[in-house]
């Protein structure tokens, strides 16, 4: 068996699936699970966050060891339970180890979604979250609109490259404008705090915020504290956001 | 009654719009949207019964985990697919950015008061998931267990386990 070449398979998936969002101890799992097919002595996988590092080893053979650096992360759950997918059926033995790699190959490519599908992604998420805070049907329209302004904010600056941070920021600020020029021009009396508090619902970081405790109280503690880190620097991109929003509306004349 | 059945059902939908933000396989959109409309009804049911914030949050999340871990073993995906969505609408996404806007505005009790909040919530949520999760691992476990004494002292068949849940600690006989 070429084992620099399951090597390099594996950690391929890793990688996809580490940019994609998947828990740590999920891909170290994968990794772990390709490279079993070995059947050599010694397999260590170690991932974190940020990066892979996967070592090879036997008596009779040389140690192979693999490092693989992962800074751009976003999530994508169709191309984790693709990888997840292939990996089961290559350890399965239903396909080989080259058309397992090609199927990997593709399916890092691939991108079910165009941007008017999110845009309408987007729409739903803060629409539908109005009625969740009791919200009437004034704050749900004025949430979609806000939540279509937002999508084409986070579409804008991801276009510019701007990083991670910016791109939360200048979509909540454009979030909080549209739902302060809703409350002034078209309902006046507003339930601003539903709306704004529905409209940011596709930024904020609650579910990395829960996943960081679950990754803890599994024993994953480096990733439980980046995770939280994680969390806490996109709340503050979202706040600090809406709050430039609030203080150029007072600015104005407006009310807040 | 009639409150209950619109909220689950726009709570149904917004996860449903979220698992398109996070690139969820399409043919598993609906799913990930009826574990997040269950939870959410879990939500509204314990708080009517008078309980508290973190018990209705606790109820919610043990509701859209189990779901997602039956979704997910009918439909062999990873549990992420349908969980990551399905505890959208009980996470504290709100509390956590009200902590923050505060602590940006000056006001430290208010802060401080989202801040214990968001862990309560958040602490609640995770340790249901983690009971699921622990659950469902032992009863998979067992059966990889009796199905390996089948077959005598042959090495683990990788497939019939592979990850269609979290089987992090799964050990693994020896060769």
């Amino acid at each position: 068996m070429d084992y620099e070449a399951l090597m390099e398979m594996a950690v391929q998936a890793g990688e996809i699936m580490l940019i994609s969002g998947a828990e740590v101890y999920r891909v170290e799992d994968t990794i772990g699970r390709i490279l079993e097919k070995s059947g050599l002595e010694n397999r260590d996988v170690f991932v974190l966050t940020t990066g892979i590092v996967a070592t090879l080893s036997d008596p009779c053979v040389p140690a192979i060891t693999v490092v693989r650096r992962v800074s751009k992360r976003s999530t994508n759950l169709n191309r984790i339970a693709r990888v997840n997918d292939i990996s089961r059926r290559f350890c399965g033995g239903q396909i080989t180890m080259d058309e397992a790699r090609k199927q990997i190959n593709d399916a890092a490519k691939e991108n079910q979604y165009r941007f008017r599908e999110k845009f309408v992604g987007y729409v739903m998420v803060t629409c539908f979250f109005a009625v969740l805070f009791s919200g009437g049907i004034r704050e749900c329209a004025a949430a979609a609109f806000a939540g279509g302004f937002l999508a084409l904010a986070v579409y804008g600056t991801s276009m510019l490259r701007l990083n991670d941070f910016c791109q939360n920021a200048a979509g909540s600020f454009v979030l909080a404008l549209t739902a302060s020029a809703f409350r002034e021009y078209i309902f006046p009396g507003l339930n601003m705090d539903a709306v704004i508090i529905s409209g940011i619902m596709p930024l904020v970081p609650g579910v990395t915020f829960t996943s960081a405790i679950r990754d803890t109280l599994n024993g994953d503690y480096s990733s439980g504290v980046a995770r939280m880190a994680e969390a806490v620097v996109v709340a503050l991109a979202v706040a600090s956001g809406v709050g430039a929003a609030m203080m150029l509306v007072r600015m104005m004349g407006g009310a807040v | 009654m009639r409150e209950l059945a619109v909220q689950s059902a726009a709570a149904f939908l917004a996860v449903f719009g979220f698992s398109i933000i996070l690139d969820a396989p399409k043919k598993y959109l609906l799913y990930a949207g009826l574990a997040g409309g269950a939870g959410w009804l879990a939500y509204l049911l314990v708080l009517s019964a008078d309980m508290s914030l973190i018990a209705a949050a606790f109820a919610s999340s043990l509701a859209a985990a189990v779901l997602s871990h039956l979704f997910a073993r009918g439909l062999k995906a990873p549990v992420t697919v349908f969980l990551v969505a399905g505890i959208l609408p009980t996470v504290p996404g709100a509390s956590i950015y009200r902590c923050v806007y505060y602590l940006i505005q000056g006001t430290t009790e208010l802060s401080t008061y989202y801040l214990v909040q968001t862990f309560q919530i958040a602490g609640a949520m995770a340790m249901a998931i983690f009971i699921v999760d622990s659950l469902f691992r032992l009863v998979l476990t067992r059966s990889v267990w009796r199905a390996s004494g089948d077959k005598g002292s042959s090495a683990p068949d990788c497939s019939s386990i592979h990850d269609q849940t979290d089987d992090l600690q799964q050990k693994h006989l020896p060769h």
